[in-house]
């Protein structure tokens, strides 16, 4: 009588768990020699699949640091017209007794700040037409800037 | 149940009060975050004459996180797979909060209009679209009227 083991072909079953051992043992190894090298890394790529690492790899997505969010120019509200709505809450700035609205540099496409710096957290594009608020290099408008050596301390 | 955020409610209202023509999105009774969408095949496509339904859930997270859209009816094409999940940028890395349920489901129907068979989910669909597009346009055809056709 034939075992149940050749019955259902489970030699091949154990090769696979052996060379899945093999694989553990090697990256158990690696690790303990040098920390990540790249070879640890695709090894590891090879046991993770490929849809997970793309999400992984999302999580990973920076946004903005917190000090560019803060700095954004804030926008008067004399100059937001009644109509004027945050697309990302949909509400309009005028229901607010005090809006806090920001406008991004560059493409200055406005928002409510509480808003835009949830996006801004993990992303850094603008959400209306995806300019990469980063990308652009602060102006610094000097034009209307008057030199005064004594700092008007003593007029 | 936690409140629900103003921008869906005005989403909501605004899906029964200004349709997209071709798109219906009804929110579920218990849960305002699921909705019933139809989304009917466009003119000249393979798609045409059928109504396609799928399902849409709106995550905690947004609008900072796209929703979640799925095919509910069968469909041949090569981007959307068997389970019904749709192969589409805005739901993935192109989300952008600025976008809507109503232009997420625009953008839905067209990519029924323009498959892209280079950029699979679907492999086997994409394979016979890039190597016997005739044949896999009759099938997707065939498919409408087998599974999406009208009541």
């Amino acid at each position: 009588m034939s075992t149940y083991e050749e019955e259902h072909n489970t030699n091949r079953a154990g090769a696979g768990q052996d060379a899945r051992r093999d694989l553990r043992s090697q990256i158990h190894d690696m690790y303990q020699e040098n920390g990540t090298s790249n070879l640890l890394l695709q090894l590891l790529s090879q046991i993770i699949p490929e849809s997970l690492q793309e999400e992984l790899l999302q999580d990973q997505k920076e946004g903005c640091p917190e000090h560019f969010v803060d700095s954004l120019p804030r926008v008067n509200q004399s100059k937001l017209s009644d109509e004027e709505s945050c697309s990302i809450c949909c509400c309009n700035y005028k229901e607010d007794k005090y809006p806090l609205v920001v406008e991004l540099p560059h493409c200055s496409h406005r928002f409510d700040l509480e808003c835009v710096a949830v996006w801004l957290s993990k992303s850094t594009s603008c959400p209306l037409c995806r300019d990469d608020v980063l990308s652009h290099k602060p102006k610094i408008d000097v034009s209307t800037v008057e030199v005064e050596d004594d700092w008007g301390m003593y007029g | 149940m936690a409140s629900l955020p103003k921008r869906i409610i005005k989403e909501t209202e605004r899906l029964v009060s200004d349709p997209v023509p071709g798109i219906t999105a009804i929110p579920h009774e218990e849960n305002l975050r699921y909705f019933q969408v139809t989304v009917e095949g466009p003119e000249q496509s393979p798609y045409e004459n059928g109504v396609f339904n799928l399902e849409l859930f709106l995550p905690d997270d947004y609008p900072m996180e796209a929703p979640k859209v799925r095919f509910l009816t069968k469909i041949y094409h090569p981007n959307i797979d068997r389970l019904g999940r749709i192969c589409l940028d805005v739901l993935k890395n192109n989300w952008s909060p600025a976008l809507q349920i109503r232009t997420v489901l625009l953008s839905v129907q067209a990519l029924l209009a323009s498959p892209n068979p280079n950029d699979p989910l679907a492999n086997d669909v994409a394979e016979e679209w890039l190597q016997n597009e005739d044949n896999a346009i009759a099938k997707a055809r065939e498919w409408t009227n087998m599974y999406a056709s009208k009541q």
